[in-house]
């Protein structure tokens, strides 16, 4: 999310490899695709609120069949109740329906992120509406959710989220800190496991080198976010995954308001083909895991994005009807003519 | 029979008998725990389509599925005394509704208790841009027939025929014909000619009534139209018009005359 220059010079960017990964990005980067293209993807972790209909159009083109949009900070803080609220709302609502004429099944989580946790006065009446959507339909989970400044006020709402998760059956989306990451994700599961919560019922975010031995050994899922500069490089993805093997590992972009990109799942299943994965492997980490971990909701039914789907005249839109299998209403970017 | 016991005959014959165990056990239950479980529905009830001849309200319950139907059934379950709470419940329905939720409210507008009171929400649910939502208003709902004004009536005509939905869907739609929305279908027709489109044929129908000199222009025009769909839109508006013209108009296309002589509109209900 933010990009700090000091981060930046932390975490090295992945462009920087060796001489023959330098060479192989050159000569493969404008066909991976084709390594991937009978693949389906499920990005368990994106921001469509702050995506454009490009992306969409990009994402469907790349095979990615379902999406999770956990409710987050919108880069700025919000100023009161009813903002929250519409919020929310446009998660279950607009985006909800916007990603459908694309043909992209919306899922989404919803809770208070950690940034205005410390708002203590707004985020109590945050904590009494969550409850009414919690319960909604297409709701996977409570998230994103967990530690920013790791402040008192933080772990009072973390605590509080856990609760209601408990109480909805809900899976726990966890976001970890960018500074002081590692003492963030372990205090982010000694809590879940203090509140009596499943570590399988936990998705630990944003992980890296650094934090995924202890999430794995203690049972959680871990999920890595394939972002440049601030956090995973897709190339460091796929050493992790060679290391660790595919079990609770799944990825997904984080894509949002920043400098990030709607097809780092795909593009990383493509470089992990190339570098000798397996296919098996590359279902689990960049599909499968992520349906387990938030089916554990009750709220997905995978014959929603596995079957193609009849033509719905509701889904008309503006007079365009959007249908599955690559048959969006195109726009050729390269014309000069709009019609 | 009351809205109430009428739905629940219906989601007797449709329902499970675990359906409706949960369904008995929240119907009777306080304020809130009819909020939660018209949340909550989907989690204990199919979306089965409702097979039924039975209506309320004009409603035709043929085209809901059973949760749908069970949202309903707990809307109109709600306590009717304390109206301040009564208004305040559905109205954080309202703004706290998923897709499906504003659906079921939609549908369900004219069952609710004063349902003159809730004509915001119905007009919201035409501005929206949510097909689903905008079809639960616009399409087998005798809301907008009843309550709407002229002006919220021919917004809701106008945006079906925009977005090339299908308007013989509407309740009412013949009844509630005006001269406004007669010009504005003309006004409509004429942009998107010049921009080289046009606008479904069974609009027309919506003119009959109102042909003066200036719109039977357009209807001429439609005559020698390339769509035959155009073409028998204007054979009918003809046969249907009492305006003068309109007759010897239809004589000069025999064939057409001929054609349409056996068919309604129906034929273009597309």
């Amino acid at each position: 999310m933010c990009q700090k220059e000091s981060e930046i010079k932390q975490n090295p960017s992945h462009f920087e490899g060796t001489a023959e990964e330098l060479e192989m990005s050159k000569t493969i980067q404008a066909n991976y695709m084709d390594y991937v293209k009978d693949m389906k993807f499920f990005d368990p972790h994106i921001h469509m609120s702050s995506r454009t209909t490009d992306d969409y159009t990009a994402l469907v083109d790349a095979g990615v069949v379902a999406i999770i949009e956990p409710a987050f900070w919108l880069g700025q803080p919000r100023t009161g109740l009813a903002s929250f609220k519409d919020y929310y709302s446009s998660l279950v609502g607009w985006e909800r329906f916007r990603s459908s004429q694309f043909g992209i099944k919306h899922y989404c989580t919803i809770g208070l992120n950690s940034r205005e946790a410390n708002n203590e006065a707004l985020a109590e009446e945050v904590m009494e509406i969550l409850p009414l959507f919690l319960y909604k339909e297409g709701v996977v989970g409570v998230g994103e959710i967990g530690f920013d400044d790791q402040t008192a006020a933080e772990e009072k709402y973390y605590r509080q989220q856990l609760e209601m998760s408990k109480e909805a059956g809900l899976p726990v989306q966890v976001h970890t800190p960018h500074r002081d990451k590692k003492k963030g994700t372990e205090l982010s599961m000694s809590i879940a496991l203090e509140h009596g919560i499943d570590p399988g019922m936990v998705i630990i975010d944003h992980n890296n080198e650094e934090t995924v031995e202890s999430v794995l050994d203690q049972g959680f899922w871990a999920a890595f976010t394939i972002y440049p500069f601030t956090k995973m490089g897709n190339e460091r993805m796929v050493e992790l995954v060679k290391k660790y093997g595919p079990e609770r590992i799944m990825i997904n972009s984080a894509a949002d308001w920043g400098i990030s990109d709607p097809l780092a799942v795909p593009k990383t299943a493509a470089l992990m083909k190339i570098r000798g994965i397996s296919d098996e492997a590359i279902k689990m980490v960049c599909y499968q895991n992520a349906i387990d971990a938030f089916a554990k909701s009750g709220q997905i039914n995978v014959s929603d994005f596995e079957t193609p789907q009849e033509i719905d005249q509701s889904l008309k839109f503006n007079g365009n009807t959007v249908l599955r299998g690559g048959q969006i209403p195109r726009v050729d970017k390269n014309s000069i003519f709009i019609s | 029979m009351n809205a109430k016991d009428n739905l629940f005959e219906i989601i007797k014959a449709n329902a499970s008998q675990k359906e409706l165990n949960w369904i008995e056990t929240k119907a009777t239950g306080s304020l809130q725990s009819l909020q939660t479980a018209f949340v909550a529905t989907p989690r204990f009830i199919s979306k089965t389509p409702i097979n039924t001849s039975v209506t309320q309200k004009g409603i035709d319950f043929q085209t809901w599925t059973l949760d749908k139907l069970v949202r309903a059934y707990f809307l109109t379950s709600l306590n009717i005394s304390d109206k301040e709470t009564y208004t305040k419940t559905l109205n954080t329905l309202f703004e706290t509704a998923e897709n499906n939720e504003a659906v079921a409210l939609t549908s369900s507008l004219a069952l609710l208790e004063n349902p003159e009171t809730w004509l915001l929400r119905a007009t919201d649910a035409v501005r929206t841009n949510i097909g689903v939502v905008f079809d639960a208003i616009a399409f087998e709902n005798p809301y907008p027939q009843e309550y709407f004004s002229e002006l919220a009536w021919n917004q809701l005509v106008l945006k079906c025929i925009f977005n090339d939905k299908p308007i013989h869907r509407i309740q009412g739609l013949d009844e509630r014909t005006n001269k406004e929305l007669a010009t504005s279908i003309s006004n409509l027709a004429h942009e998107r000619w010049a921009a080289g489109r046009s606008i479904p044929p069974q609009a027309w129908r919506l003119v009959v009534k109102y042909l003066d000199e200036e719109i039977f222009e357009d209807i001429k025009r439609l005559f020698g139209s390339e769509s035959q769909n155009d073409q028998i839109a204007a054979a009918l508006v003809c046969k249907y018009s009492e305006f003068g013209a309109a007759k010897s108009e239809l004589e000069k296309h025999p064939d057409l005359e001929e054609n349409t002589k056996d068919i309604t509109w129906s034929s273009l209900e597309l």
